[in-house]
């Protein structure tokens, strides 16, 4: 691996790294949801800093590049990152008709008094 | 026969139909002397819907939001058991369903028959001369074959939005309904609890104006929804 490709590498990581950072910070997400997020990152900065060893498993794994390899398990990753966005957004939008609902019923209830 | 019967009319920008539904209702309870009272579920309507229900004192609930058409009848179950009503039916306000087939789908459920009833177009003794189109009856049959594989129930109309159910049902509706296609979901739902499904035959009318919930060309989408959904419940657990 081209020690400038690992550089590119490291600083992506280190920008991403202060983004979650700052949105932890200021609470827009909950932490929980952002552990996969510092995964990801956890994993570039190693691919950065140990480049030899995904080159053997990349390898043993049958990838022609490390590239595909590292590309391929972004993919599986971001597929799991959005079907955890997806039942969160159901869930939110269970609550919201239980709240639509619920209100719509009180306000008549309301003027009925 | 001491039922208190409500009728839940969902009414998403239906300004052209309510009021001639409502008043066909009120003019039937008046003839007949039954007592069907009317909860019109306003559904975020966009048209003058909520104004015609307010200047005609129609008794209706007005959705903040838009929920869509499992929201907005549930929203009329959860009225329905509030008010201590024993039999709750889902009417549509386009003037596609007739009150006088109201006495013939409560029936099976005052004589303890069924949980629910739906009031069905296609099943023997119907004399409908409105089926919809083709296509759609092609969907409907396919639909139907799929609840008999997986619940050994052969429902006929399984789309119907002229149904009837009973107190129980109305409690369990009021806290769990489908949000998604309903009618066919909710109907597999409760066979495979083990809940009775009737149907009776009825005559419905084409609908007098606006556009119906079901859109052509989402038709193939509705289809595969329906037809997995109908799978997944089958594999899920009921205590």
């Amino acid at each position: 691996m081209p020690i400038n490709l690992r550089i590119m590498v490291f600083i992506v990581a280190l920008i991403l790294a202060l983004t979650i950072y700052k949105v932890l910070k200021h609470g827009l997400v909950p932490v929980k949801y952002s552990l996969l997020w510092i995964l990801s990152i956890i994993v570039m900065l190693l691919i950065a800093v140990f480049p030899n060893f995904l080159i053997f498993i990349s390898k043993a794994m049958g990838f022609v590049t490390l590239a595909n390899m590292i590309a391929g398990v972004f993919i599986v990753v971001l597929f799991f990152i959005t079907i955890s966005l997806t039942i969160i957004v159901s869930t939110q939008k269970k609550r919201i008709t239980l709240l639509v609902q619920e209100v719509s019923l009180l306000k008549e209830n309301i003027k009925k008094e | 026969m001491n039922e208190k019967i409500l009728l839940i009319i969902p009414a998403y920008n239906e300004e052209e139909n309510i009021l001639d539904t409502y008043n066909s209702i009120v003019t039937y309870n008046k003839e007949n002397n039954t007592l069907y009272d009317v909860i019109v579920i306003n559904d975020g309507s966009v048209d003058n819907t909520d104004k015609i229900l307010k200047e005609n004192k129609i008794p209706h609930v007005s959705l903040i939001g838009n929920l869509g058409i499992g929201g907005a009848v549930q929203t009329g179950y959860k009225y329905a058991k509030e008010n201590d009503y024993s039999i709750a039916i889902q009417f549509d306000g386009d003037g596609q369903h007739d009150v006088a087939y109201v006495k013939d789908i409560i029936q099976p459920i005052i004589n303890n028959k069924a949980d629910m009833v739906i009031g069905s177009r296609f099943v023997q003794g119907s004399t409908s001369d409105f089926k919809s189109t083709k296509a759609r009856q092609m969907g409907i049959r396919i639909i139907s074959f799929f609840i008999k594989m997986f619940t050994k129930t052969k429902i006929f109309d399984v789309t119907s939005g002229f149904r009837a159910i009973d107190r129980n049902l109305i409690e369990k509706f009021a806290n769990d309904y489908p949000l998604e296609y309903p009618e066919p979901i909710s109907t597999t739902e409760i066979i495979l609890q083990n809940y009775k499904v009737a149907e009776v035959p009825v005559k419905m009318r084409e609908r007098l104006g606006g556009v119906s919930s079901i859109r052509s060309w989402k038709n193939v989408y509705y289809m595969i929804n329906v037809l997995l959904s109908i799978i997944i419940i089958k594999f899920r657990r009921y205590k």
